[in-house]
């Protein structure tokens, strides 16, 4: 087997143990080995990026590359049989991109981190535990590593933010603990849901003695145990239950009688159960993304959190959301999907304008940026909504395009904050006069996150707009009117961002005279070089090469959204007798 | 005359055949005898070895219990049940017994004072109350289960006494006594209407059912009432839980840790025997309205100690609603009929013995080295105590139950067998209670939470650096070790609760 993953995963967590042991006064020893482990996650991570195969078929259900299964927690419980919890990770077209992110800001945080001052041993090794579960997340195929992960990133960002945020940080901290925590009780419900209901045909095959222990089971036989599964042939002693996701994705995996079969039948609030468990994971990941309303906790932890935290909660951390609809909600409840499409879809559009409107509003520079990040995330949805090729592959580059360039925008502010522990817009103009590169730097982020052709921003947007637009006719998906609504979300990041860059940048050079004493602008530092110049590089290599992701991730969306429609299709069929009872 | 005789030496056979199967207890009972001779010397010596006989005694018993291999039948004319529950509960238990000396030893208030008075009552009562536990765990006689219960509360009530020169545990102690005999009386009255409605003691008969169906159901409801307020107030679960606060506030640390698991884990095996019945399907639907009250006290229980312990402000009180919600969520999974719970429901209590011990040992610690009386005494603690620190947040985030620790796997366990319970019945209730409990762990999370708040998000002036003795730390290592091991290696805990109970 290949642990090209598994070093991916585990490499940072490696690097957080040989940080704990280090005593607390070698400090350039305690950054160098973080700086060193995620240079190495990243090297792994442009090798796996580089040996991905693009143009392998894959659907989510099958065509993942890079495998590693594993036995992990096996157990019966009495009369329900078998359970099976596997190491299971692999990659395919959504999660590679994730992957290479991951790879990249990990590395930019810690380059920004480096003038942490408080506690630096408890700060790295933090850090390194975050990008390790952000890193399993985006890699994990079981429902229960993947829970793992994402349950486990709650802990080191609560303290990160609370321990070295800003003066309201408790406040925000314990805020995005309650939040995201309440949404994967959500999801911890649909899990529960979902393994009891859900085998391994391969694993129960292998229980009844069809095949000996270890031994792979052909197609034939899968299919063979499937249709036993469905007859009620099998006796519950010899179900396996899995956590596996693409198990979870077929729906003749489903035990007969359980509550989320499509056959079962079984109405809660006059929808079907399916329905109630998609809207509860969904919610889940809408707190995650972060959509329109529940997004509110968003600008506090953004606000209060140190710079490089605010980096990695933009540019990785909300990813997880976008990414658990893609990898498990749609392909799981593909008849809900279908069904909600409009659902998610105005809560996208929803998000486009509200998000713009509220940073429009803004006088703080990074609850403005906070907020594009809420606004930007509607693209997200939308595209994913759309159920088309184009907006689905839009979504996921703008989750990969969004990363680069929200990235940039929080180490922007924070080359500002640094100076004038402050950045109310209104305290500066003219900026550019005395911070020439800074004011060059902060021009490409903004046009780069408004969408200017020739970044990565614009490629995403105009694909999710495509994609939405042509939703009606090729998907039967969203009604027209939300593309168009979407493209006045543009319209309005343009005028936020051009505003802010008039107003704190442009004209005469003038601070608030409570901040001149304090203040000290200078120009950036090469420090400051070495994490912008990157990003900003990148988000114009991808604007201009689109076809370095989409290359490796078309293959997985056309499987995707085939699954998906056919089917959510099939499924909806089936429901109907529920829904118009 | 000779028929009577002959009767007579069956029974006396059918005694003798099973005295084999009270080994533990029998030996637990000479401890007891040995450490209250023992505390008639009056030698130094003798009284610093007490803690260690007690010690051994539960030592040996455990691995009496690990080691023994009993067949699963009733013994003494269908008053014990020795089998797998009943042994993995002894082992349990006697675990218990020996964290709460463990606890003890390191606590320099039991351990400090005047010349040892008392120390040999203190730790016999500890074996006596663990007898108890031991014969909670095997009863399968209403007559029986009572008895096992008076034992284990009179025990209490002394323990809960130990350092009588401290007003509040005066207090609690009277308290305690007063809700204790009440409860039991209440508990009696009600066994003694079950009895007037079947001729019989012995729950596990089909006829005892049967009888109970053919009975006036007001009347049958008033017994299962009071019944289960006994039951209930063993366990801590609302509304019988009024007891619990003012007991964790004045009873010594390791009693209250000893409290928060022993007998809430007993009293949930008797439950779990008395509702076994339910298993058929038959009588379940005939008392379908036991699930039904069950299910609100259990929610209620849940609510209670979720929702009151946001409002507390010592650690104590803290844990004291803790232990009720973990009340609640024990009885949940004793709803879920039909479902094969048992194993999940060790697993669980097992899980809750190690968590709770070791988060009352950092209270412990907190409270007599630290001086630490409330939540906000702890600001600004974290960073002068960062090993302890991060292992009370194991502990926490244990009983919070978040991955990556066991509290987490004995919750997803539970809750599978309800929503299992629910798939097969599609009782409204077991939907609620599994969402409810779920849900509420969102709420859990915001009063665990503010130990580790105050502990690291708050700061404080001072800085300098508190010692924390050797073997308070191993101690910590070895109550956290198990919740990361059960959490990535459940199945070696759960295979072997399957080998005892098959």
């Amino acid at each position: 087997m290949n642990y090209t993953l598994s070093s991916l995963i585990f490499l940072p967590l490696l690097a957080a143990l040989v940080v704990l042991l280090l005593p607390v006064r070698l400090e350039r020893g305690i950054k160098a080995v973080t700086l060193g482990g995620t240079l190495l996650q990243l090297a792994v991570a442009l090798w796996l990026y580089l040996g991905f195969d693009g143009t392998a078929v894959a659907n989510g259900q099958t065509g993942y590359q890079f495998v590693e299964k594993l036995d992990w927690i096996g157990f019966s419980l009495g009369s329900l049989g078998r359970f099976q919890i596997e190491y299971f990770v692999g990659v395919d077209g959504v999660s590679i991109g994730m992957v290479l992110l991951t790879g990249i800001i990990g590395v930019i945080g810690v380059i920004s981190s480096w003038n942490i001052t408080k506690n630096i041993k408890g700060y790295f090794s933090l850090y390194l535990l975050l990008i390790t579960s952000v890193m399993g997340c985006f890699l994990a195929l079981d429902f229960f590593l993947f829970y793992l992960f994402f349950e486990f990133m709650l802990l080191p960002m609560y303290f990160l933010i609370g321990m070295w945020g800003g003066p309201k940080r408790e406040y925000a901290a314990l805020k995005f603990f309650i939040y995201t925590l309440i949404g994967s009780l959500f999801i911890l419900i649909v899990m529960i849901g979902l393994y009891t209901s859900v085998i391994d045909p391969e694993a129960t095959a292998q229980q009844m003695g069809l095949i000996g222990q270890s031994v792979p089971a052909s197609l034939d036989l899968i299919r063979q145990v499937q249709q036993m599964l469905q007859q009620g042939a099998i006796s519950q002693a010899d179900l396996v239950r899995t956590f596996s996701i693409p198990a979870m994705m077929e729906p003749a995996n489903f035990i007969p009688g359980s509550l989320l079969h499509v056959f079962s039948g079984v109405s809660l609030f006059d929808l079907p159960i399916r329905f109630v468990a998609f809207l509860l994971v969904l919610a889940g990941f809408l707190i995650k993304v972060p959509s329109v309303p529940v997004h509110t906790w968003l600008p506090d932890a953004h606000v209060e959190a140190p710079t490089p935290i605010s980096v990695l909660l933009a540019a990785i951390l909300l990813k997880v959301g976008g990414y658990g609809l893609i990898r498990i909600v749609y392909p799981v409840f593909p008849d809900a999907g279908a069904y909600f499409s409009t659902f998610v879809g105005g809560l996208g559009v929803l998000s486009i304008i509200y998000g713009a409107l509220c940073a429009l509003a803004m006088n703080d520079l990074k609850k403005l940026i906070a907020y594009s990040s809420v606004s930007h995330m509607g693209f997200v949805l939308l595209g994913l909504a759309s159920l088309t090729n184009e907006g689905v592959n839009g979504a996921i580059y703008m989750m990969f395009s969004h990363g680069l360039i929200s990235a940039m925008l929080f180490l922007v502010v924070g080359v500002i904050y640094d100076r004038a522990h402050d950045r109310m817009i209104l305290n500066f103009r003219g900026l550019a006069k005395r911070m020439p590169a800074y004011t060059a730097f902060v021009v490409v982020a903004f046009f780069a996150s408004l969408g200017l052709p020739g970044f990565s921003g614009f490629i995403a947007e105009l694909l999710v707009l495509l994609g939405s637009f042509s939703a009606p006719e090729a998907t039967g998906m969203l009604p027209r009117w939300m593309a168009i609504v979407a493209v006045i979300g543009l319209l309005l990041s343009a005028a936020y961002y051009l505003w802010a860059l008039q107003r704190m940048f442009f004209g005469k050079y003038w601070i608030f005279p409570e901040l001149r004493g304090k203040a000290r602008l200078t120009d950036l530092t090469s420090r400051e070089y070495l994490m912008l110049l990157p990003l900003a590089v990148l988000a114009f290599v991808f604007g201009i090469f689109p076809h370095l992701l989409l290359d490796k991730t078309g293959m997985t969306v056309t499987g995707f959204t085939e699954l998906v429609l056919r089917n959510g299709q099939e499924q909806l069929n089936i429901l109907q007798a529920i829904l118009h009872k | 005359m000779e028929e009577q005789a002959a009767q007579l030496t069956q029974a006396i056979d059918s005694i003798l055949a099973g005295a084999g199967s009270l080994v533990p207890e029998l030996l637990l009972a000479l401890f007891f005898l040995l450490l209250v001779t023992l505390d008639l010397f009056k030698s130094k010596t003798v009284k610093r070895l007490l803690p260690w006989v007690a010690l051994t005694g539960l030592f040996s018993v455990m691995v009496l219990l690990v080691l023994d291999r009993h067949v699963a039948e009733v013994q003494f004319l269908n008053l014990l049940r020795s089998d797998g529950i009943a042994r993995y509960a002894g082992i349990l238990f006697s675990l218990t017994g020996i964290f709460t000396i463990l606890l003890s030893l390191q606590n320099p208030k039991i351990e400090k004072r005047k010349q040892g008075e008392g120390r040999g009552e203190y730790y016999a009562l500890i074996l006596m109350l663990v007898l108890g536990l031991n014969l909670m765990a095997k009863s399968v006689n209403l007559l029986m289960v009572f008895l096992a219960i008076e034992v284990v509360s009179i025990a209490s009530y002394i323990l809960t006494l130990t350092l009588k020169e401290e007003k509040r545990a005066v207090e609690a102690g009277l308290k305690y006594v007063l809700y204790g005999t009440l409860s039991a009386g209440v508990m009696l009255y009600g066994m003694s209407f079950f009895y007037g409605l079947t001729g019989s003691l012995d729950y596990t008969l089909v006829s005892f059912w049967r009888s109970l169906l053919d009975a006036s159901p007001l009347m049958v409801t008033v017994a299962a009432i009071l019944v289960f307020a006994g039951f209930l107030f063993k366990i801590s679960a609302a509304p019988f839980h009024f007891w619990t606060p003012d007991v964790y506030q004045g009873a010594p640390m390791p009693i209250v840790a000893l409290f928060s698991t022993g007998p809430k884990m007993a009293g949930i095996i008797v439950i779990m025997r008395f509702v076994a019945a339910f298993a058929d399907p038959t009588i379940a639907s005939a008392f379908s309205d036991v699930q039904l009250f069950l299910g609100i006290a259990a929610l209620a229980t849940l609510a209670v100690g979720n929702f009151t312990a946001l409002w507390q402000r010592t650690p104590r009180r803290l844990m004291a609603f803790s232990s009720v919600s973990h009340a609640g969520f024990l009885l949940m999974a004793l709803l879920a009929f039909g479902s094969d719970y048992t194993a999940s429901v060790l697993f669980y209590m097992t899980v809750l013995l190690f968590m709770n011990f070791g988060m009352f040992l950092f209270l412990q610690m907190a409270e007599e080295d630290w001086q630490v009386r409330t939540l906000e005494d702890f600001q600004g603690m974290g960073p002068r105590i960062p090993f302890a620190g991060i292992m009370a947040l194991l502990f926490l985030l244990s009983l919070t139950g978040l991955p990556p620790l066991a509290g987490f796997m004995g919750k997803l366990l539970v809750f599978s067998n309800v929503w299992e319970a629910y798939t097969a019945t599609g009782q409204p209730m077991l939907l609620v209670l599994l969402v409810v409990g779920i849900l509420l762990t969102g709420v859990a999370l915001f009063y665990y939470i503010k130990i580790p708040y105050h502990l690291f998000l708050k700061r404080n002036q001072t800085a300098e650096n508190l010692v924390i003795s050797l073997s308070n730390k191993l101690l910590l290592v070895f109550f956290a070790l198990p919740l990361l091991v059960f959490f990535f290696k459940p199945d070696l805990l759960l295979h072997w609760i399957e080998k005892l109970l098959a």
